[in-house]
């Protein structure tokens, strides 16, 4: 199945990502261990791939059949793709959305995370679908900043200050999963509170939780600290990873939230990356007003500075406050000295997409209507519609600005990775 | 929203409708055209109620208020919900309409005298009216203005008497509250306003009793023409309530209280001989005249009615040898002597009323007619008495009452004498039981007078086995089932245990400590893995004390309350109020909890564990009642001569009645979802669970019928993630479940055309 999909994906120069490739070859890497899987003892095997039946599905007819991965995750994206602009109101109607938000991401570690119904335990699975996500959502929100908190016997501890940087949040969270006791909502909740209720205004605060365990001990009246969250106009999510809780709905009712709960784990990646774009900003807070913004420069290489993040010497590269002068080693962040906002323009510019999204594109049906001429390849990658050998030809969709036609994969890469339409780009470019 | 069902415009008062609905109208419409009875099974949380009046008030606008619908709920909670449904229909109603309905409870529930009110039980506040409002007090009030009256009766009764047929009340919806609201409002007593205005109100709601026990239906709905819809609702248990109404227990303490009335009362003979002999003398010479009861007594006079149904009273006069008061309480204190002695038997004693009577005539000297007449001599001597403290003198009443039912009663009842409770010998508890087996006795005036007679509920099956207990054959009977647009309910059976023994609450395993390891284990892997309220009933108390104290001994208690604070039902009625308080408290604040209640109980009955109050329900073995008691044995005994029922029919038939309500309770709306296990390996035979209602037979998968405790576990964590994804209300395509006007529409038509 996965070979076949291969085929169909766009050049990877249209691609040419590096994360991409790298995907790609861990793929293979696997592929790799399952061919080695083979090769052991029947029981062994047993465990490695455990489930096999579940890939199976019944047709009309009684007869079992793989699952048609791939059609499914095309009608799970075409389905998403016009929930979202459904929901986010029509293209035209631009609504405003949250760019820089403080997201606190509160991890579950009580004893039920230890659970073993996702493999190989729901703690691990949350640990490696949270570091997808923050990856993810510093890609499409480089303005924003992410903290995280953990719930474990009975207290909520803060693992990480809030901040820019992935890769020291992905450290601290890989540091610390052991999990026991019981999880308390109300004390994550005060202490999340504490601290969004410090930053700037501009700044949408909100908090995902990603929730194990159907029970929350509290030490007092937890309705309360969700009146007080409301108040504070903190937004709060959660994911539940087994069964709908009354009190989380109750919370992500009150406050603007979503309250959603996984089936499996790929169901779990993708409602924790639907929490990657950027919300529609709360009505109270729609006020535009301005935020000075320092674009400091890169330092030139070679050059020793003491940086302030580190407080200690650095050779070449980070970057100087136009303020204050003082150097840092990444952005986007606040100067430690004169707090300013400090980003960089493709920071900015990748934000801007989620203002203007690429209108969704219309299912055409393969055979088109009747006296209209179709054209055999897609628009974006010029691969034939006809798939080899005279199969079954595969999805198709247009355009409703430009109305070029697209292969389902190049729609998919222009909605979630470019967020421009290249019949639309072109035709504007041979006007000029 | 307005549709048409069969011809009949039918005003609704939402905005949609469930096909179910649709079809229940058709159904009772049908049964209201042919004027007869009706049985109608739909599973709750299908708008029963809004369906039930819609329809019958359309018809009766339809038919311009000639019949009026009298309405019995259960309790009065039940009671307000209808008739806030109710008034939701009244606004939705064309404009000129003037509906009027109320409801009608005890004067506990209405009484806006604080003074009256003041007074705790029931019958403690009926006497405190009494003694503001009975004629006599009144007339004595009138001469002298010390003796206190209530003012609150004082202006009604000058309303009323201003023209007797005043309306009292303007046209609307009245529910207890609004008649307190509006009688404190205008001054007026509302308990008797409403007593009045059921005379001209097109509906009215109020209790079981008010219609079955003779008792009180002889005061309060005696005057209800024949043209009146007669509605139980929520009537899964009508029989047991037919047999309570005619049956009468009398322990020691009731015969020690007669006694200290008869004592009470023949002082009182003695003062009015020296004060008024007159009185004693008119009462004399009515009761010659073969008049037991005065006429027209005053409303607030009147007592609680003859026990015997209306038509087995003899219209006869008082034999002679009981007219004269002294006479008749020596009468009774022989009775009264005669069923102590009769109480102090060292083993249990069953008797047919017939060698009980014959019994006492040779014993006491008492003959069978005396006796019918007892219940209507004592209601005469205590209003020549003027006595208005009636709450003391239940007592006498109670053993008047016995008497007269058992000397009228020859077939359908039983005398059961027992020196203890079964279960525990060594205490002596002496109790003498009259007890009914034939619901259709009380029942029967109710379908002889009343035109149309609708049975409904979630849980009347198997539909067939009503009429015949009931004795009497609907026009229409029918079970319906749900619409869904998910599978929001999930009924499973479990078998066996994780260690794969069977589980079972029979009487040879039930102490079994494998049989209770399991059950615990079970509770402890659905508290692990089920959000918030858990509910679970055993078969008695008794079974509940035992198994928690030993689960408490294994520690799975312990581990139970790690993941969930467990909270318990008992026999204390404040208690298990504060219990159930606390219980909804834990589940709202997400810290999760587990109720243990028992089957029968009244948590099973009226308290509903709906959202996520009770996301699961576990019932531990199959409620069967106390097969060893003597009157189950009897009412078995009579069930099968009279009516052919078999033993076990009956058994199983009403275990699973239990069943079915207990599980009914954590599913309330469409918009819900629960589980229900079935903790018993009786479920999975198919003679159980074919008894089982519909509308949960057809959601239990053949891959449900069988299961042990790990594969539950597995079907439950499933369930529990697919009914958290958001889902669509109205459902789609042909699977429709929530209908608008135009869908009524175009089924109709499609009707048509199918004909």
């Amino acid at each position: 199945m996965y070979g076949a999909g291969v085929a169909f994906q766009p050049t990877s120069s249209a691609r040419g990502s590096s994360k991409e490739k790298k995907r790609r070859d861990e793929d293979e890497e696997e592929e790799e261990d399952d061919n080695e899987g083979k090769g052991t003892d029947a029981w062994e095997r047993a465990y490695a791939d455990e489930r096999s039946w579940e890939d199976l599905q019944e047709d009309e007819s009684g007869l079992l059949r793989p699952i048609d991965t791939k059609t499914l995750v095309h009608a799970q994206y075409r389905k998403r793709l016009l929930l979202r602009s459904s929901t986010g109101g029509s293209v035209a109607s631009r609504i405003q959305k949250g760019l820089i938000r403080y997201l606190y991401i509160v991890i579950d570690l009580s004893r039920a995370a230890s659970e073993t119904d996702y493999r190989p335990s729901r703690m691990a699975v949350v640990a490696k679908q949270a570091e997808a996500f923050i990856r993810e959502f510093f890609d499409q929100n480089p303005l924003s900043h992410v903290g995280l908190v953990t719930m474990k016997d009975g207290l909520a501890h803060r693992l990480t200050e809030i901040g820019g940087s992935p890769e020291a949040q992905i450290k601290a969270l890989m540091g610390k999963l052991e999990c026991c006791g019981e999880a308390s909502l109300q004390n994550a909740l005060e202490l999340v509170h504490g601290y969004l209720s410090q930053i700037p205004s501009y700044g949408h605060r909100e908090v995902l939780i990603l929730s194990s365990a159907l029970t929350t001990c509290d030490p007092g009246d937890a309705m309360e600290t969700v009146q007080r969250c409301k108040r504070a106009k903190i937004r709060c999510s959660v994911i539940g990873l087994s069964a709908e809780v009354f009190i989380c709905k109750h919370l992500c009712e009150e406050t603007g939230g979503t309250y959603t709960v996984a089936l499996n784990e790929s169901h779990f990646k993708e409602l924790l990356l639907e929490h990657a774009p950027p919300p529609p900003a709360i009505a109270e807070y729609a006020a535009a007003n301005l935020i000075k913004m320092g674009f400091p420069q890169r330092g030139a290489e070679g050059v020793v500075s003491i940086c302030s993040c580190h407080k200690e010497a650095k050779v070449g590269g980070g970057y100087t406050c136009p303020r204050c002068k003082v150097r840092v080693c990444e952005l986007p962040t606040e100067c430690r000295t004169c707090g300013l906002t400090l980003v960089s323009s493709p920071h900015l510019a990748r934000s801007y997409h989620h203002l203007f999204p690429v209108a969704p594109f219309d299912e055409v049906s393969p055979h088109g209507r009747p006296g209209q001429r179709l054209p055999t390849t897609c628009f974006g990658c010029q691969q034939s519609f006809v798939g080899q050998g005279g199969a079954q030809p595969s999805l198709r969709t247009s355009c409703p600005k430009c109305n070029q036609f697209f292969c389902i994969d190049c729609d998919i890469y222009i909605h979630e990775s470019l967020h421009n339409c290249p019949g639309c780009e072109s035709q504007r470019n041979s006007s000029v | 929203m307005k549709l048409e069902v069969e011809g009949l415009t039918v005003y609704f008062p939402y905005e949609s409708i469930y096909p179910e609905q649709v079809e229940y109208m058709r159904e009772l419409k049908r049964a209201l055209d042919a004027g007869g009875h009706a049985l109608l099974e739909m599973p709750t949380g299908t708008g029963k109620t809004a369906a039930l009046l819609s329809l019958i008030v359309s018809y009766s606008i339809h038919k311009s208020f000639k019949f009026k619908l009298l309405y019995c709920t259960r309790t009065v909670h039940e009671m307000e919900k209808t008739l806030a449904e109710l008034r939701l229909l009244a606004s939705h109603l064309p404009t000129p309409t003037s509906l009027l309905a109320l409801g009608l409870s005890s004067r506990k529930n209405l009484c806006v005298n604080p003074h009256v009110l003041s007074a705790q039980s029931r019958d403690s506040v009926d006497a405190a009216c009494r003694r503001l409002t009975a004629s006599w007090v009144r007339s004595l009030a009138h001469d002298n203005p010390q003796v206190p009256t209530c003012p609150f009766f004082e202006s009604y009764d000058r309303a009323a008497s201003a023209g007797p047929d005043t309306l009292l009340l303007p046209p609307g919806v009245y529910t207890l509250g609004d008649l307190r609201s509006f009688g404190r409002s205008k001054g007026w007593c509302p308990y008797f306003l409403a007593r009045q205005m059921i005379r001209y109100a097109n509906v009215v709601v109020y209790s079981y009793q008010y219609l079955l026990d003779p008792k009180v239906a002889t005061i309060i709905s005696k005057e209800m023409q024949k043209e009146c819809v007669v509605v139980f609702d929520e009537a899964h248990n009508i029989d047991n309530v037919c047999i309570e109404a005619l049956s009468v227990s009398i322990r020691k303490q009731t015969l020690e209280g007669a006694t200290r009335n008869l004592t009470q009362m023949s002082q009182e003979i003695e003062r009015l001989k020296a004060t008024d002999a007159g009185r004693l003398r008119a009462e004399y010479n009515r009761l010659v005249d073969g008049l037991a009861q005065r006429g027209n007594l005053a409303i607030t006079d009147a007592w609680l009615g003859n026990p015997a149904l209306p038509d087995d009273i003899l219209k006869e006069a008082v034999p002679g040898n009981i007219r004269r008061a002294e006479h008749f309480l020596s009468v009774l204190r022989r009775l009264v002597q005669y069923l102590k002695s009769r109480l102090l038997t060292e083993k249990v004693e069953t008797e047919n009323p017939v060698n009980f009577c014959a019994a006492i005539n040779s014993q006491a000297g008492i003959d069978q007619k005396m006796l019918k007449f007892c219940y209507d001599r004592l209601h005469s001597l205590m209003l020549t008495l003027e006595i208005t403290n009636t709450d003391e003198f239940m007592h006498i009443q109670t053993v008047c009452d016995f008497a007269t039912l058992v000397s009228t009663y020859a077939r359908g009842f039983s005398i059961i004498i027992e020196p203890y409770d079964e279960r525990m010998p060594t205490i002596p508890d002496p109790v003498l039981q009259l007890s009914c087996h034939d619901a259709s006795l009380a029942i029967k005036p109710v379908f002889d007078r009343f035109q149309s007679v609708i049975i409904t509920s979630g849980t009347l099956s198997p539909i067939d086995l009503y009429p015949r207990l009931l004795n009497f054959s609907p026009v229409i009977s029918r079970s319906f089932t749900m619409s869904l647009t998910r599978d929001c309910i999930c009924p499973m059976v479990l078998t066996r245990g994780s260690d794969q023994l069977p589980v079972s609450t029979k009487f040879d395993m039930r102490s079994d400590p494998g049989v209770v390891r399991n059950y615990g284990r079970l509770l402890l892997e659905m508290v692990a893995a089920v959000p918030d309220g858990i509910v679970c009933f055993f078969v008695s108390y008794s079974y509940m004390d035992g198994i928690v104290n030993s689960w408490n001994e294994m520690g799975i208690l312990q581990d139970v309350m790690q993941h969930k604070l467990v909270f318990i039902e008992t026999q204390d009625v404040v208690e298990t109020t504060l219990a159930l308080d606390n219980y909804r408290k834990a589940c709202d604040c997400g810290r999760g909890a587990v109720f243990f209640s028992v089957a029968r109980g009244k948590v099973a009955e009226g308290i509903d564990f709906d959202r996520h109050y009770g996301r699961l329900v576990i019932m531990f073995g199959v409620p069967f009642q106390y097969t060893l008691s003597r009157i189950l044995l009897a009412r078995l005994e009579y069930l099968r001569e009279t009516f052919q029922i078999k033993e076990g029919d009956f058994l199983t038939f009403d275990a699973l009645r239990q069943a079915a309500q207990c599980v009914g309770r954590v599913i309330r709306s469409k918009a819900d979802y629960g589980m229900m296990i079935f903790a018993d390996k009786r479920y999975s035979r198919h003679d159980k669970r074919s008894k089982l209602p519909g509308w949960i037979l057809s959601h239990l998968h053949d891959a449900h019928l069988n299961l042990s405790t790990d594969m539950a576990l597995h079907i439950a964590r499933e369930f529990l993630r697919r009914m958290a994804q958001p889902y669509d209300k109205t459902g789609c395509g042909s699977k429709k479940t929530l209908l608008s006007e135009e869908d009524v529409m175009k089924m109709s038509e499609g009707a048509m055309d199918t004909y």
